[in-house]
């Protein structure tokens, strides 16, 4: 089956400076691709050349078939964007939002009254529609921020960051939502400060840092790339520093350190199963108050490539 | 390459745009109290201070003495000015702190004997404006009277053959009417004056204003967003341009029609007018845009734009007659629009003229706007580039 969406090679400098290297990656029909990355590391650059906005120094991308550069109509038809702010006018109602959105993309006027009752509903937004946007609350105005994306049906959803601010019933709902989308085959691309929801929501995922790819594939082959170490959390009452010394000459551990007053991390190979070693070497030296052992993540996968953690 | 578009994704995003604008201005009921009521408010009052009310005469004080034949005829034909309300006065600088202070509109200080009087006033007052072209009428019917007889002496009159021969001259002038000779010869008064003026004054500050919208749009990624959709880029900044013309466009018109309606004021030759409003209204969706494209808070364009459109109104004029701003103002204030748009709008207020007489106040004031939107364009195309 074709992909939806091909980019090959996308780069962008300002003065000098790359803001964007040689990205490139494929999002197919009913897929869900995460782009993680932190704060500058390039994410929006490449969002705006995905949906047109800037153009790439180099690269190329294709939407359904169709040339972003050669003929950005067409390829522009097939993306829905959703930005991270709520972009959509605060002293409109909802349903004159969506109209709007809707004589934007040109849908003749006998469809915009169908698409727009349509969208409502699916944001479950209809008994709203007539208030006006200043009057929503904040995890209803980005279901309709989503919305607004979904009128002329495209075969691309990007979302920016769609559930920043949100409650969690609001962001439930548009998760929910956005899988239902993917199982009805449209193609997303999602980036997202909240890893759970990545995790959730992203069939394949593509670690970015300093303007490029430094990881891509599933949750799964991520996290492979760290091994398996645990990390193990440690609250000690006694004599910490000469505990940790003990610990770093135990087998399997290769990492100890100091992390607060009575705090001790861990990294060790299938760490859960060290525990009772790890108590009996400090016993007699601290009193093991506390223990949490956490799995490897791509909260750790994330922090093992890019030295950083997401909201860094 | 020309785009090819499937025939149901053909979009209409000016239209969309334009509808969308006009939308939430109609929805800005502050917005709407500066665009529909406070122009008329201000053409009232300060038409009124002009000379363009009907029951307000302007006090003018007179320090004179009734015994000097000539301080006599003349206090006489300014009691006799329908528009002055006369108040002997008893010292100069009595008169001067009844002018200073705004009690009366203008003074004159007639010196026994003396054929050269002083005539006190303000010159940024308009009623004091207005007082001084009532005086110089009064003034000028003595002096007329004056010359006459004197020339009828020189002619070998006697002095009641001479008087006898004047009242026979005021009487023949008495039949010939003339029909708005201050219109004709100098900066009209009243309703004709502030009408034009505050159509200038509040098509620039009200788009001005509007550009909060622009900010909004702006600053919550609205426009990026319309550039995201299959649209030609032109045709989301044409469809935010058009948007701020017809705003300023129709505030043009709403005066226009109702000060004809209600106040009787002529604007000269339709097409005259048209197209100077129209390139003004240009001029301040230029400045409206840059301002859009300038300021990052919607609420900067509200701050700035009245104060801004005030300072540019007093330099070209539409505060008070440019005339008395004095030389230097004048030609300050030609740096600007708004004294070009005065200049043509005055210009074409004066019977018998027409587009071919203010055709280089069009021109400049086409100039202005074609810098200011081509500037004001590129600049708002720069800043809505990224998401």
């Amino acid at each position: 089956m074709n992909d939806t969406l091909t980019c090959e090679n996308l780069s962008k400098s300002y003065g000098g400076v790359a803001a964007v290297r040689d990205v490139g990656f494929t999002v197919a029909p009913g897929e869900a691709y995460g782009l993680l990355g932190p704060n500058g590391a390039g994410k929006t650059t490449t969002i705006s050349m995905l949906v047109g906005l800037l153009k790439p120094d180099t690269g190329t991308v294709v939407v359904g078939g169709a040339d972003l550069a050669a003929d950005p109509m067409a390829a522009k038809a097939k993306i829905g964007y959703v930005p991270q702010e709520i972009a959509l006018y605060p002293d409109l109602t909802g349903r004159e939002n969506l109209r709007f959105f809707c004589r934007l993309f040109g849908l003749p006027r006998r469809e915009v009254r169908g698409r727009v009752e349509e969208v409502l509903d699916l944001v479950g937004l209809a008994d709203r529609a007539d208030a006006k946007l200043d009057t929503y609350s904040g995890g209803m105005k980005r279901r309709i921020n989503i919305g607004a994306a979904l009128l002329h049906r495209p075969e691309l959803l990007i979302l920016d960051e769609p559930t920043v601010g949100v409650d969690p019933q609001s962001r439930k709902s548009i998760l929910d939502g956005l899988e239902r989308l993917v199982a009805d085959g449209m193609a997303l691309l999602y980036t997202s400060h909240y890893m759970e929801e990545v995790e959730r929501v992203c069939d394949r995922i593509a670690i970015v840092d300093h303007g490029s790819i430094v990881a891509e594939g599933t949750r799964h082959e991520l996290v492979e790339l760290v091994g398996g170490a645990d990390r193990i959390e440690l609250t000690l009452d006694g004599d910490v520093d000469t505990a940790v010394d003990k610990l770093r000459g135990l087998g399997g551990v290769t990492e100890a350190v100091r992390t607060a007053a009575g705090s001790v991390r861990l990294i060790a190979e299938g760490g859960r199963y060290l525990l009772p070693s790890v108590i009996s070497t400090v016993d007699g030296i601290a009193a093991v108050t506390a223990v949490e052992v956490v799995e490897p993540d791509l909260e750790a996968t994330f922090l093992h490539l890019t030295g950083s953690t997401l909201r860094d | 390459m020309r785009p090819h578009l499937t025939p149901h994704l053909r979009p209409h995003p000016v239209l969309a745009l334009v509808a969308a604008n006009l939308r939430r201005h109609s929805r800005d009921r502050v917005g709407l109290f500066f665009i529909v009521v406070m122009p008329f408010v201000s053409i009232i009052f300060v038409g009124m201070a002009f000379g363009g009310g009907a029951a307000s005469r302007l006090p003018v004080g007179v320090v004179a003495q009734d015994s000097d034949p000539v301080a006599a005829a003349v206090l006489a034909e300014l009691r006799a000015h329908p528009d002055l309300e006369v108040t002997a006065v008893g010292g100069e600088e009595e008169l001067r702190a009844g002018v200073r202070g705004g009690a009366l509109a203008a003074g004159v200080v007639i010196p026994p004997g003396s054929a050269r009087f002083e005539l006190v006033m303000t010159e940024s007052s308009g009623s004091g404006m207005a007082a001084r072209s009532a005086v110089d009428a009064s003034v000028g019917r003595v002096a007329g009277v004056i010359e006459a007889t004197r020339a009828a002496t020189a002619a070998g009159a006697t002095p009641a053959q001479a008087a006898e021969l004047v009242r026979r001259a005021q009487a023949a002038s008495a039949d010939v009417e003339v029909v708005g000779s201050d219109m004709a010869s100098g900066t009209p008064r009243g309703f004709a004056y502030t009408a034009p003026a505050n159509l200038l004054l509040f098509t620039f500050i009200n788009s001005m204003a509007v550009a909060a919208a622009l900010v909004e749009s702006r600053r919550i990624g609205m426009l990026p967003r319309a550039f995201t959709a299959p649209v030609r880029r032109g045709a989301v900044l044409f469809g935010e341009a058009l948007s701020r013309f017809i705003v300023a466009a129709a505030q043009a018109v709403l005066i226009m029609v109702v000060s004809s309606l209600l106040f009787g004021v002529s604007w000269g030759e339709p097409l005259g007018v048209a197209a100077v409003v129209g390139v003004f209204a240009l001029v301040a969706t230029g400045a409206a845009i840059l301002m859009g494209s300038l300021v990052r808070s919607s609420a900067q364009p509200s701050a700035i734009g009245p104060p801004l459109g005030i300072v540019l109104g007093m330099l070209g004029g539409c505060l008070w007659p440019a005339e008395a701003a004095g030389e230097t103002l004048a030609a300050i204030g030609h740096l600007f629009p708004h004294a070009w748009g005065m200049d043509a709008l005055l210009t074409l207020s004066r019977p018998g003229t027409g587009l071919g007489d203010v055709l280089l106040e069009v021109a400049v004031l086409g100039l202005m706007a074609a810098v200011l939107l081509s500037l004001s364009l590129v600049l708002f195309s720069r800043r809505t580039r990224t998401l």
